[in-house]
């Protein structure tokens, strides 16, 4: 087995004991039996131990989901249309992601802390994303891929998190909120593009 | 509450007792109870929401200062940001106890946490914005407050006045003011 795969393969244990027990209850113990590997090799892996493999185990997922997110965009045909068809990929991922719900409704804290502790690492994933898509468009005249990667990053992470006023399940606000919110400033044109 | 905010920014949330509490405002535990029925909770509750309203008092003095929307913007995320980041209290506890407060940032509490800051700023931008557009702004300042206090990016440095006027010009004023 190589290393990086057996990194990985004590993660999707790990996140598959969260699943069942939830975050409080999971033990470097309980992992290794699901991984089928000894303590010892989690250590290995994880010397911060249980507070490390919990955390990269939530990392871990957190990257599937951006992965998941990418393949349901990949049709995009310009921005826009790619940060459209995210919102609205991401708000029913979120809404139906069964893990993530039900450790919202138990440990909230927990959870949400280890989401946005690392929050800076989620801003780099987003971004890192984006920007070969930016590179592809006609950008506002003294925009750059990375102001503008790091400012939609924080957007779609924003709404990802709440929705606020908007409806996120309604792709005429979502197109509208796109146009607006997210690249008026960016793109030359994406006020006007499309009728209000 | 003067007393345990000092002592919440001194050993944080966990670790402050109602004794630390008497002991700081030199009073006795009694009256604590006597004051805060509820204990611990209560107290912070009280304390929290009277921090709120104080940061909220000052951004509302800068808000009533703009000579345009753009000004508003751009000065109230920057004393937002000032008086976030020079708390200690919320510091510490960002730092040490990140679980006290983060689950207002996202999710459930977190739409909470915007729909307060939408009411609060709502009614200062309805001096230019319909009001449809100035809670789609309200809200939008909310977010980008929320974010760059929770992931600091080096280039962008929220509590300067100069930076937040670049990133509202830039960013917000375009779909706020179509040319």
């Amino acid at each position: 087995v190589v290393a990086g795969d057996l990194r990985d393969h004590i993660l999707e244990g790990a996140y598959a004991c969260i699943a069942q027990h939830g975050m409080a209850k999971t033990t470097v113990e309980d992992v290794a039996r699901q991984a089928a590997v000894s303590r010892a090799t989690v250590y290995r892996y994880f010397p911060g131990g249980r507070d490390q493999v919990l955390r990269d185990a939530i990392a871990w997922e957190a990257a599937r989901f951006f992965e998941r997110l990418s393949v349901a965009t990949a049709s995009a045909a310009d921005v826009a249309a790619l940060l459209e068809a995210a919102l609205l990929f991401a708000h029913r991922a979120v809404v139906e992601h069964e893990v993530l719900q039900h450790m919202l409704r138990t440990e909230p804290a927990t959870l949400i802390s280890r989401l946005t502790v690392g929050g800076d690492r989620l801003v780099r994933l987003v971004k890192a994303w984006l920007a070969p898509h930016l590179e592809a468009a006609l950008l506002q005249p003294g925009m750059t891929v990375d102001a503008a990667g790091d400012y939609l990053a924080r957007m779609l992470l924003s709404f990802i998190g709440a929705q606020g006023q908007w409806d996120l399940t309604d792709s005429a606000q979502v197109a509208m909120l796109v146009r607006t919110q997210f690249l008026a400033g960016i793109i030359d044109g994406a006020e006007r593009s499309r009728p209000r | 509450m003067t007393a345990a905010l000092a002592c919440i920014g001194r050993w944080g949330l966990a670790k402050t007792t109602l004794d630390d509490v008497a002991r700081e405002a030199r009073c006795s535990r009694a009256t604590v109870y006597r004051l805060f029925p509820g204990g611990k909770d209560t107290l912070v509750s009280a304390v929290a929401y009277a921090e709120v309203t104080r940061v909220c008092a000052a951004v509302a003095r800068r808000f009533e200062q703009a000579g345009t929307v753009g000004d508003l913007l751009a000065g109230g995320l920057a004393e937002a940001a000032r008086q976030i980041h020079g708390h200690t209290a919320l510091t510490l506890l960002v730092e040490q106890e990140p679980e006290s407060v983060v689950p207002w940032l996202a999710f459930q509490r977190g739409e909470e946490l915007l729909a307060f800051l939408t009411a609060f700023t709502a009614p200062y931008l309805a001096r230019w914005l319909t009001p449809v557009d100035a809670r789609r702004a309200g809200e939008w300042a909310a977010r980008l407050l929320v974010s760059f206090c929770l992931c600091r990016n080096p280039d962008v440095d929220l509590t300067d006045d100069g930076t937040t006027r670049v990133l509202v010009s830039t960013f917000m004023l375009p779909a706020l003011i179509p040319d």
